[in-house]
């Protein structure tokens, strides 16, 4: 026996059952519009995962240098904040002082 | 019909716009000191940088007590200027030059409450009061090598500003604050 | 009166009838591939429909883009195998009922075959049997008659890869012939 001829005999085609078509036919006609689901095997256009890496790229270094602005502008507010306090201590200090000379005397 | 359209917006917009000018306190006449001074400072924030920078602070303060402090009192202001310059000579500034800005002072809600004047030397603080709250507070200090305009916007309880001591801000004779207590 | 809408109309309703015949002479033509295809993969003639219908409804929203006769056959054999190939893995994630693990039972014996039935029903329930490409290369190979570099394309396969599989599949069914009827082949 020869394994190739038997296989080719078990695997011949076959037909489906009869009305087959007719019932593709019916539901392709009833259910025209494709479903929202994306195709399993669609294979996914290089160029799209091209634009959505170079779009996920743009987005994170976008929001890294957001939040390093940010963060830089914030240190300077905080150490504008603490001399402008200080000065304005000093100031006060000062003329506590000179008000205290001018009761003194 | 259309004049009386307009003269009603303008109305409007500047009685829209009395509030906000008076209260801030404009730095101005001072511009070309910075050129003169051997150092100056120029410090303006709003209550935005304000916010930031009570945030930063707070990160960085790692908890201490001056780091709270100067928080909670960042959180009630609306906006800091500081201007100072410092001289290697004497006579860089007149004291007119600081008329514009001690002309803003003398308007209806400003109070002087210290000021002292001696040989050239002026020091005055100035407080905004409303509701029995000070909401503004100024200092000119002018030496003859040094001047310092300071103002701040925001609910300030200067009791609270002489708490800090880390950073040197003295406790200070306040007088009482319903009076306009003038000491020349 | 004939008017520009009901042209529109007409024409519409032209275009919809030719492509439902153009369809079905679609599905006629190919229906014994498709079905078959399915039908030695899962070796189970509902679910083996079911699936054919499903492809079918495929190719109907497909046609609008594709060009050719050939292009339909060779996106129907590529869609059916891979629709083959993942429902099999999905079953394997569902848990199954013993009943689902009974095999469907074998087609009316053809007449006109000459080659021994019982033999060619143990051959298609090893073939059932093999893991999902090699059964896909399998079927391609012995029921489309396509040569290895025809299923290598037909399956975006490297050719050793085709090559590969069927001589493993062939070494195991040999094995498996030699085991259970002691059929030297």
């Amino acid at each position: 026996m020869n394994l190739d001829d038997e296989l080719r005999a078990a695997l011949r085609r076959e037909d489906p059952s009869p009305g087959f078509a007719q019932r593709a036919v019916a539901r392709a006609k009833s259910n025209p519009e494709p479903t929202m689901a994306i195709p399993i095997f669609q294979p996914v256009r290089i160029s799209q995962m091209i634009w959505a890496a170079a779009l996920a790229a743009m987005l994170v270094i976008g929001l890294t240098a957001t939040s390093e602005y940010r963060q830089r502008k914030a240190e300077r507010a905080g150490r504008d904040a603490v001399l402008a306090l200080r000065i304005t201590a000093e100031k006060l200090n000062m003329t506590r002082d000179k008000v205290l000379k001018r009761e003194e005397n | 019909m259309r004049r009386i359209f307009l003269i009603t917006v303008i109305a409007g917009w500047t009685a829209a716009q009395l509030p906000a000018q008076l209260l801030q306190l404009r730095i101005t006449g001072l511009d070309g000191l910075a050129s003169k001074a051997k150092e100056s400072v120029d410090i303006t924030l709003d209550s935005s940088l304000l916010q930031m920078a009570g945030g930063f602070l707070a990160r960085n303060g790692k908890g201490s007590k001056d780091s709270q402090d100067i928080t909670s009192l960042l959180t009630a202001l609306k906006a800091i200027t500081v201007r100072s310059f410092e001289f290697n000579e004497t006579g860089q500034y007149r004291i007119e030059d600081l008329e514009p800005i001690r002309a803003q002072l003398r308007t209806p809600g400003w109070s002087k409450i210290i000021s002292t004047q001696k040989q050239g030397e002026i020091s005055e603080i100035y407080t905004r009061m409303e509701q029995g709250k000070v909401v503004g507070f100024a200092i000119i200090a002018a030496e003859p090598k040094e001047l310092t305009i300071v103002a701040i916007e925001g609910t300030i309880d200067l009791k609270d500003l002489s708490k800090l001591g880390g950073l040197g801000v003295p406790s200070i004779p306040i007088p009482d604050q319903g009076k306009k207590g003038k000491q020349e | 009166m004939f008017t520009q809408a009901a042209a529109i109309q007409e024409t519409t309703s032209d275009t919809m009838t030719d492509d439902a015949e153009q369809f079905a002479d679609l599905v006629k033509e190919h229906q014994a591939m498709v079905f078959s295809m399915a039908c030695r993969y899962l070796r189970n003639r509902a679910l083996a429909e079911e699936i054919a219908q499903d492809v079918f409804l495929q190719l109907y929203r497909k046609l609008p883009t594709l060009e050719s006769p050939d292009h339909v056959l060779h996106w129907l054999r590529w869609v059916t195998a891979h629709r083959l190939i993942d429902h099999s893995r999905q079953e394997k994630r569902r848990p199954q009922s013993p009943l689902e693990d009974v095999p469907e039972p074998a087609a009316a014996p053809d007449p006109t075959e000459r080659a021994d039935p019982l033999l060619s029903n143990m051959l298609r329930d090893l073939v059932a049997a093999l893991p999902e490409n090699a059964r896909v290369v399998m079927i391609l190979r012995y029921q489309e008659d396509l040569d290895p570099m025809d299923i290598a394309r037909a399956l975006d396969m490297p050719i050793a890869t085709v090559k590969s599989h069927l001589q493993r599949s062939l070494a195991t069914l040999r094995e498996k012939l030699s085991h259970k009827k002691g059929v030297g082949v």
